[in-house]
């Protein structure tokens, strides 16, 4: 600024170019084309939900809904709708999905990586490698086995492959698993295990150190192994699309699917719908943005 | 616990240690080799044998098949490189993989490049950047549909026509070549963030000394970044590069649900997909699947042999 001071007439130019370098400039030229690009599908999501069948259906697009229409949300829930979605039933199968996977996978994968990252037993590394390749096989080469084996045990104990959410559940669990269990276990091992060898000494048993002492000082991780684990399952698409026939056990995914291909296009119900099934999801990773960030670095996740 | 007290006497610590472990991480054993080692290898047992929706009720009595399967799959129209205008599923696949990877990883260096500089809200810019590869692809797959409709009320066409880049609506992801192409930029839009956190974190390990010490010996910000910067990511970048493309080789959904796999962007997971449940014939889809698989190893063996090799 001293130097700009000495000139004798400043113009607004000048004091732009002191003020913001070329390279400021460019860097914030770059950083709204990035901000715009990532959050305009966003804003058309959110807003087009909004829209009236006549703001959606017209010659121009809207940019800004006229006024904040609940049109495509009374289609989605209310049963007096003509073209009513009872979206509502899938929001409960896709809970129903998703918090027995995560609960499930945290409580497996707590006892699988203490067992991983305190003690030494044969086949460990068998199975560690083992556990890594599923991020080898792509998730459309095991549902072929995955469904002629349940099928087949499926006609064996006689209960139903198709249209059933425990099975769903249970191939979940094997997509959760080893993300869980890879994440928990680095997580152990951060963790001093002085603190549990002092229990031991002490006479406690392993299975009380793990509930007293473990658990406790791993709640963060094991919140964010829960939230990971949950994620996946509720945004899960194909082994759902395969798995499930029936409208009244959709999850979320597939009945947004569904809804996008019915032969009257209704864009605003699509984006209504979608916008119920992100928000969560974006507002439970903005709460946790620090804890899940390590695990996406971590190579924790497959997507 | 029972079980140790019995044979208390006979038994050391460690071994005790190696049982409770077994004990600990059993459901999870059982439920990985039973849900995915074992699947795994019962797929390549499937595509050597005649399984059709008849044969489910028995899946292990179907007929051996020998090769027939993989002739199938690469006798079919879809799988064959026929020309430019049909270039079949295995030339698709490595285009979209690779044109995909390489610009994601690009974003994503560029948007952590943008990142490590201290700026006001840049953790909230951060959380914001990181938004595309949250959201459930289904919800995201189906906004850019939705942005890039065909009918002249679509976004992107309104937009386009308003800059004069366009006279008529374009129907976007039904024109061959331009939806291979508008796929690609999906995939780097949507995992960008990806290789941005991994490279950011890694960014952010560099030593200032680095950059002291090269700026005491006159280096412009540009030499810095050849010199320092780049070498510093090598490894970073060639990890990143790596578990992308494996990724995105091996993906379904994404363009599954942008373009179902038409219009010149049928890939190996979808060609799989429609043998197995469009036709119902897991044999051929199993052998595709099989085919994919191969060509994911090979290219990981070459790669970690030759690319990441050199890097030690």
């Amino acid at each position: 600024m001293t130097k700009t001071n000495t000139h004798k007439k400043q113009t607004i130019f000048d004091y732009l170019a002191a003020r913001f370098s070329l390279k400021q400039f460019i860097f914030w030229i770059v950083l709204i084309f990035f901000l715009v690009t990532i959050l305009f599908p966003f804003y058309w999501m959110v807003s087009s939900s909004f829209k009236t069948y006549a703001e959606i259906g017209g010659r121009a697009p809207v940019y800004v809904p006229s006024k904040l229409r609940l049109d495509a949300y009374s289609e989605l829930f209310d049963p007096s709708n003509p073209s009513y979605q009872n979206f509502g039933r899938n929001i409960r199968n896709s809970l129903l999905v998703s918090v027995p996977t995560a609960l499930i996978a945290v409580i497996l994968s707590t006892l699988g990586a203490y067992a991983i990252a305190r003690f030494h037993f044969k086949g460990k590394n068998a199975l560690l490698n083992s556990v890594l390749l599923i991020y080898l096989f792509p998730g459309v080469l095991l549902i072929i086995p995955l469904f002629a084996m349940l099928s087949h045990f499926a006609t064996l104990f006689g209960f139903e492959v198709q249209d059933n959410l425990v099975v769903l559940v249970i191939t979940y669990l094997s997509q959760t698993l080893p993300v869980a269990l890879y994440m928990l276990t680095n997580y152990f091992r951060t963790i001093p295990d002085e603190i549990e060898q002092a229990a031991l000494i002490d006479g406690c048993s392993h299975m009380r150190v793990i509930t007293k002492i473990t658990i406790p000082l791993s709640v963060p991780a094991l919140v964010s192994v829960f939230i990971y684990t949950f994620m996946i399952a509720w945004n899960e698409f194909l082994y759902a699309f395969i798995f499930l026939n029936s409208r009244s056990l959709f999850t979320m995914p597939i009945q947004i699917n569904t809804i996008f291909n019915d032969p009257s296009p209704r864009p605003h119900v699509v984006m209504a719908a979608s916008t119920i099934m992100t928000l969560p999801i974006i507002i439970l990773f903005l709460s946790l943005e620090k804890f899940l960030e390590k695990g996406l670095v971590s190579g924790g996740v497959k997507g | 616990m029972k079980n140790s007290g019995r044979l208390g006497k006979g038994i050391t610590l460690r071994q005790r240690e190696e049982r409770l472990a077994w004990r600990l991480i059993a459901p999870t054993a059982i439920i990985v080799l039973g849900l995915v080692l074992f699947p795994a290898i019962f797929n390549v047992w499937i595509s050597f044998h005649k399984v059709n929706l008849g044969a489910l009720r028995d899946v292990f009595g179907a007929p051996f098949n020998g090769l027939a399967n993989y002739k199938n799959v690469i006798n079919d129209f879809s799988f064959k490189f026929e020309n430019f205008q049909n270039m079949g599923v295995v030339v698709t696949s490595i285009i979209y993989s690779l044109a995909s990877t390489i610009l994601t990883v690009l974003l994503g260096l560029g948007a952590a490049l943008l990142l490590n500089r201290p700026f006001k809200g840049r953790g909230v810019t951060r959380a914001l950047f990181l938004f595309p590869y949250v959201a459930p692809i289904v919800s995201v797959a189906f906004v850019w549909r939705w942005i890039l409709d065909p009918r002249q009320s679509g976004v992107m066409n309104d937009i386009l026509t308003r800059m004069g880049v366009i006279d008529m609506p374009q129907a976007y992801l039904s024109t061959r070549g331009l939806a291979l192409l508008l796929v690609i930029i999906f995939e780097a839009w949507r995992y960008f963030p990806f290789a941005m956190l991994m490279i950011l974190a890694r960014l952010q390990a560099i030593e200032d000394a680095l950059y002291e010490a090269a700026e005491v010996d006159g280096a412009n910000n540009w030499q810095k970044f050849q010199h320092i910067t780049i070498p510093e990511l090598r490894y970073v970048l060639g990890a990143t590069f790596l578990l992308r493309l494996l990724w995105t080789f091996n993906k379904f959904d994404d363009i599954f649900l942008l373009t179902g796999g038409g219009f010149g962007t049928k890939v190996l997971p979808i060609l799989t997909y429609e043998f197995s449940f469009k036709t119902f014939n897991f044999g051929k889809g199993a052998a595709a699947a099989m085919l994919q698989l191969v060509l994911v190893l090979a290219f990981m063996l070459v790669y970690l042999k030759f690319v990441m090799k050199e890097e030690d």
